[in-house]
């Protein structure tokens, strides 16, 4: 089985997508994370880094804070993503994409995700986006065989 | 001077302006300039890694890595934050009430901390805090990166440069105590004045906004309360085997390490957790820097410095204390005052000694206040200051260099002037 078996049509956002758009399109269609193509390159925004935004950087910073916020504010705190936009999730540092080709085996599949610690992996036939293969799709078929 | 000698100082400027300049990382140009000096044979092994007085000084590198582990597990336990958010509570909401409570805290805790390590802890609580009083947090960062140069300038573990001069000038932690601390405390009462008038009597109390800091969970930040008494009890050794120095002998070094050891071995903390929060960079780079300065003692380029610094002052310790403490001011004000007092130290020790000894001690506590003081007056001159410009930047409230440094001087201008009679009436 090769990656061309499993990839599936997947919605893609540009860098200048409102990061609350982004995580509505995660919550409404049950996605792990979402794919963002930019001027020059795809990048993969796994779902817990959109988090990352929204959580104020000094809780970041200090884990103990979290701890002490109250309930009530808590319960608000996706409120200070406003208009931030999905440029500012991604990753500053230079790190391995998780994209590969069709011809990828389950195991160079598998591997990537691990690797890369994304739970999708975007799949690209000479520059063109043919969709992603999500860990779900991947779990299911290796499951099922 | 010998052509090596003039080699060996030639090596040595281009590497402090490298370190000054932070061209490249500071420890490459420590350790560069230390491979030059060995290269060079300006110094050699066995003065390098054997000498006390030409060498890497061991006794300032083990008590840094003993207190850097002891704090590594100290700040796991969440103390500062229940510390901090306590003190919001207990401002009701005053914003200039809690700046002078997170100032008194910042400082009592930077006298047993490095500096570095208390902003670290106290800045993000802070913003924390300051959000819910929809204030501005920028003069509390500032306040606290000045109050935590103060602080640390009490005790021989709060600051750097005291333990190089603590080791060199063979001061015990009880003479820190009391010599600098006294003048540290009416210090820290100074600066709560500045505080007022730099920024508190802008500030607006909003009661509505306050209630919301009431609503915060101080108990929460405590994660592991058996954690928590037992780094505090350990703590409390420690310092209290730092004072009983005259009695039990240990050096502040091994008493570090001890209970470094002690904390490790009685909590569920490992040893690989524990020296992970050791800031390995750091003590390489005061070990590149003692081979350095060593080199400079072995060559003889100190011995010249120093006499020519005794023959300046010949008989006039007011002068030699006067220009020390507001020398080292200005000098540590631009760059940064760790491998400043690591060069100077030498100088001092070698002026003491011509002065007359202990008498002349004088001399070291012009040189601590000056490279402590000093590194409030700009953005750049102290390790906190340049942690907190890196913090207030990532949460999306930039400090600009100018906006540090206008407060700084101020507040450096005061103390080192402060400072100046307090030597003068008490020493001179």
């Amino acid at each position: 089985m090769r990656a061309r078996d499993l990839v599936a049509d997947y919605p893609v956002v540009s860098p200048d997508t409102p990061v609350l758009e982004a995580a509505r399109l995660m919550a409404e269609q049950d996605l792990p994370g979402i794919i963002v193509r930019g001027d020059d390159q795809l990048t993969i925004l796994p779902g817990t880094e959109t988090l990352r935004l929204a959580v104020p950087r000094y809780i970041m910073d200090d884990p103990a804070l979290s701890r002490v916020v109250d309930e009530g504010h808590a319960d608000r705190f996706l409120g200070s993503l406003g208009n931030r936009t999905v440029r500012e999730a991604l990753p500053q540092e230079r790190r391995e994409l998780p994209v590969t080709d069709p011809d990828a085996t389950v195991v160079e599949l598998a591997a990537l995700m691990a690797r890369t610690r994304s739970p999708l992996v975007a799949i690209v036939e000479q520059g063109r986006l043919l969709g992603a293969v999500t860990l779900q799709a991947l779990l299911d078929r290796m499951l099922e065989t | 001077m010998t052509p090596l000698a003039w080699a060996s100082a030639a090596v040595f400027l281009v590497a402090y302006a490298l370190i000054a300049t932070e061209r490249i990382p500071r420890v490459a140009a420590a350790l560069g300039g230390a491979g030059v000096m060995l290269l060079i044979h300006a110094t050699d092994a066995q003065a390098a890694f054997f000498s006390e007085h030409s060498g890497i000084d061991w006794n300032v590198i083990f008590l840094l890595l003993g207190m850097m582990t002891i704090v590594g597990v100290l700040k796991e336990t969440g103390v500062f934050e229940y510390l901090a958010i306590w003190a919001a509570k207990r401002a009701r909401g005053r914003p200039f009430r809690l700046m002078v409570l997170l100032v008194l805290i910042t400082a009592g805790a930077s006298a047993l901390l490095d500096n570095v390590t208390t902003v670290l802890l106290i800045a993000p609580v802070t913003f924390l805090v300051c959000e819910r009083l929809a204030v501005s947090p920028v003069p509390f960062l500032i306040a606290e990166a000045l109050a935590s140069n103060i602080g640390g300038a009490s005790t021989l573990v709060g600051d750097p440069p005291n333990i190089i001069i603590a080791s060199r000038g063979g001061l015990s932690f009880n003479d820190f105590l009391i010599h600098m601390a006294p003048m540290v405390i009416v210090l820290v009462g100074v600066f709560v004045v500045l505080c007022w008038l730099m920024w508190g009597r802008r500030f607006r109390f909003d009661p509505e906004r306050a209630a919301a800091v009431m609503l915060l969970d101080e108990k929460e930040a405590i994660a592991d309360r058996r954690l928590l008494w037992q780094s505090l009890a350990v703590l409390a050794l420690v310092l209290a085997a730092f004072v009983l120095h005259p009695v039990l002998h240990y050096s502040p070094s091994v008493v570090a390490l001890l209970g470094a050891g002690v904390l490790v071995a009685a909590t569920r903390v490992t040893a690989r957790e524990s020296l992970a929060a050791v800031e390995w960079p750091t003590l390489v780079f005061f070990a590149g820097l003692f081979v350095m300065v060593g080199a400079l003692v072995h060559t003889g380029v100190i011995g010249q410095v120093s006499q020519a610094a005794v023959n300046a002052t010949a008989g006039r310790m007011e002068v030699a204390t006067m220009g020390l403490l507001g020398g080292s001011a200005v000098v540590s004000a631009i760059v940064d005052n760790i491998p400043y007092v690591a060069t100077m130290s030498p100088i001092v020790e070698q002026l003491v000694a011509a002065h007359g000894g202990e008498p002349a001690q004088v001399l070291w506590w012009a040189l601590a206040f000056g490279a402590d003081l000093g590194g409030n007056a700009t953005a750049v001159g102290a390790a906190a200051n340049v942690v907190v410009l890196g913090i207030a930047a990532r949460n999306g409230t930039p400090i600009s260099f100018w906006e540090f440094t206008k407060y700084g001087l101020i507040v450096t201008v005061v103390t080192v002037t402060l400072v100046a009679p307090y030597l003068w009436f008490r020493y001179l």
